[in-house]
């Protein structure tokens, strides 16, 4: 088996607050294989964005790497220094984000943005201009030549996400990371921006860390899934496994809140009870508990380790029966 | 049963800033966003209106809540119409009409405790209350947050808090119809449970009749008891939700159903492509907007519009060649 593209171990990381350390993210562990999709579900506040930050090193100034390792094709991204880690940003690691309107400058045309993106590049400018050219084609961007000479608020929303991803594939990264690209469209330009990262996926045979609370777009897209709670990688394996026989009890109220799955119509919508405890002082035992219905008395006490080969869950009641 | 909001081919078009461009004469000094839109709300119901970002759905919204102006059309709440004003901008009784505005927490004014934003509405319509605080807690309880929220500013709240907040400053004054614009984007599934459970409670304990805006045709199949898809500042389909999602007729409104991506691995979607994007509002099409998309297009499409045509039930379409 071919190494990772990236390999997270043990990863911590606190932000300083008046209250005391935050912890937003523990002990995370996370594996992305070359050419391979993974997708990461979890709440609002359960650490994607911070993990996304940690990654790329732009976490807030008040964030701290308590712990673990990021190797990104064998180099450890946290040794880096900050020109080192400059240089590998948009270019051998690049981002999609969720607004492609604050992502662009809306005072710059779309030409000169895609030209400005390859500003690692030696070539001309005549060169460069084409290379902008092929990649909008790439992406399925109507008339290019005319976009290029077009400012961001000329464009639709899903042009603009085309836009913001042909630039992110301008220097053909072996990662990707997307977070949540696709909530600000509707359905049809959705399916559309995830065929086409699927194809592009293929053509430049590149990993893709795709971030999203939507559970069709990751069943649709992805490879592999990890879920998230309250900062701890919770479960994670193959998307088959993950969304068919979920192990964690928290994966399963997740699946079964999510409305799509719901065959027949109803007025009172399914939720998980309860909110996410507070990462200041942190509850003993498993992070899930005081919202999880099947709790042990084991799980107040001690944290429940991450467990199984390929498909991995955090969780006591896995232990307890054979 | 008459309806508490019925709206009868409206429009909103801006008009151009003059600049260089208006000298060529190529370009409208116009841009129609909403384009002949007509719409029954009624009591105790939900309707949704569903379309992509760019259709007119928010600006239709604003124009109904008086905040964007109306060219043409009318507006009748509760049997009354509804004037324009001055600036052209209906004048509904705002106390009647609530707004939910898309981001909850960019809504809220950063440096007003929730207690006090709460109690706004109330001074600002003067409404008959005696402490406008004690209605602030009583509004917090309504939403299911408890009392410690009063004392907090939105930067401490969640997403899901923040949505809970903008409900209960929208319900203060008692309305009669709540527009919600997307109530739910951003937030998680269980969290989007959370609040449209408890717009769907507030509406059997108050017989609201709301209107909700979204794109995500999940929650629509739960919650609307009507819909109305929207394509270029147009209705192209409306009626009973059930019968749309069960018998669309509109072949954009059958493709935005086909897109909807499954949670289920093992499911076997075949999604409509549709050709190319949504085209400029500046530059609309000839005939039928959606000719330049439609796969089911052919030439009488692009040279006029079709008529409504009605379907069983309440179901209302406007195509040539609609789905069997």
């Amino acid at each position: 088996m071919s190494l990772p593209v990236l390999d997270i171990q043990g990863l911590s990381v606190n932000y300083q607050t008046d209250q005391g350390p935050l912890q937003a993210l523990r002990d995370v562990n996370l594996r992305v294989p070359e050419g391979k999709i993974i997708g990461i579900v979890g709440e609002s506040g359960c650490g994607k964005s911070t993990l996304i930050s940690a990654i790329i090193r732009l976490l807030a100034p008040n964030a701290r790497i308590a712990q673990g390792s990021v190797v990104f094709k064998g180099k450890d991204l946290l040794s880096l220094s900050p020109e080192q880690m400059r240089s590998l940003r948009g270019d051998e690691i690049s981002m999609v984000f969720q607004d492609p309107m604050t992502s662009l400058n809306p005072v710059l045309t779309i030409g000169r943005q895609m030209s400005d993106v390859q500003h690692r590049s030696a070539a001309s400018r005549a060169d460069k201009n084409a290379r902008s050219l092929l990649m909008l084609e790439r992406v399925g961007i109507p008339d290019p030549e005319a976009q290029l000479r077009r400012f961001p608020h000329h464009l639709s929303g899903g042009m603009r996400q085309r836009v913001a991803i042909a630039m992110a594939l301008m220097a053909e990264p072996a990662l990707l990371i997307a977070d949540e690209p696709t909530t600000a469209l509707d359905a049809t330009l959705e399916v559309q921006i995830i065929h086409r990262l699927r194809e592009l996926q293929r053509e430049f045979d590149c990993a893709i860390l795709f971030i999203s609370h939507h559970l069709g777009v990751i069943a649709e897209l992805c490879d592999e899934v990890v879920v998230m709670y309250a900062g701890e990688v919770v479960e994670s394996g193959s998307l088959r496994d993950v969304f068919v026989d979920p192990r964690h009890p928290y994966t399963r109220k997740l699946l079964e809140c999510d409305p799509a799955r719901i065959t027949q119509r109803t007025r009172e919508l399914p939720v998980i009870e309860g909110g996410l405890p507070k990462l200041v002082n942190l509850p003993r035992g498993c992070i899930f508990r005081e919202r999880c219905s099947q709790s042990l008395e084991r799980c107040s006490l001690e944290r429940p380790r991450i467990s199984g080969d390929h498909h991995q869950a955090a969780c006591h009641l896995l232990e307890t029966v054979p | 049963m008459s309806a508490l909001l019925r709206v009868r081919d409206l429009h909103v078009r801006y008009p151009l800033s003059g600049g260089l461009l208006s000298l060529t004469g190529n370009n409208p000094s116009f841009v129609d966003v909403v384009h002949g839109v007509s719409l029954d709300i009624n009591r105790g119901e939900t309707t949704a209106i569903v379309g992509e970002s760019g259709s007119g759905k928010t600006t239709l919204a604003m124009a109904l809540c008086g905040l964007a102006p109306v060219c043409a059309g009318e507006v009748h709440f509760l049997g009354d119409k509804l004037e324009r004003d001055r600036k052209n901008r209906l004048n509904p009784d705002r106390k009647r009409i609530a707004l939910m505005f898309q981001d909850p927490v960019g809504s809220l004014n950063p440096r007003m405790t929730i207690r006090k934003a709460l109690g706004e509405p109330f001074r600002i319509h003067q409404a008959d209350t005696r402490d406008p605080a004690q209605e602030a807690l009583r509004l917090l309880s309504q939403v299911g947050l408890n009392e410690d929220f009063a004392d907090r500013y939105p930067h401490q709240l969640s997403g899901g808090q923040a949505r809970r907040v903008g409900v209960a400053r929208a319900l203060a004054l008692r309305p009669d119809i709540l527009i919600a614009d997307e109530p739910t984007a951003g937030l998680d599934v269980s969290i989007q449970g959370e609040v449209l459970n408890l717009l769907s409670r507030l509406q059997q304990e108050m017989g609201l009749g709301i209107l909700i805006i979204t794109h995500n045709l999940n929650i629509v199949r739960h919650v609307a008891d009507q819909m109305a898809i929207m394509y270029m500042g147009r209705f192209i389909e409306q009626g009973d939700s059930q019968k749309i999602f069960s018998q669309p007729r509109h072949p954009y409104t059958a493709a935005l159903l086909s897109a909807n991506p499954s949670p289920d691995p093992d499911a076997q979607s075949t999604p409509i492509e549709l050709l190319g994007d949504v085209p400029s509002l500046l530059h609309r099409p000839t005939g039928c907007e959606f000719h330049t998309r439609c796969p089911r297009a052919r030439p009488l499409c692009s040279s006029s519009f079709p008529d409504l045509t009605k379907s069983t039930g309440h179901q209302v379409f406007n195509c040539f060649f609609p789905m069997d």
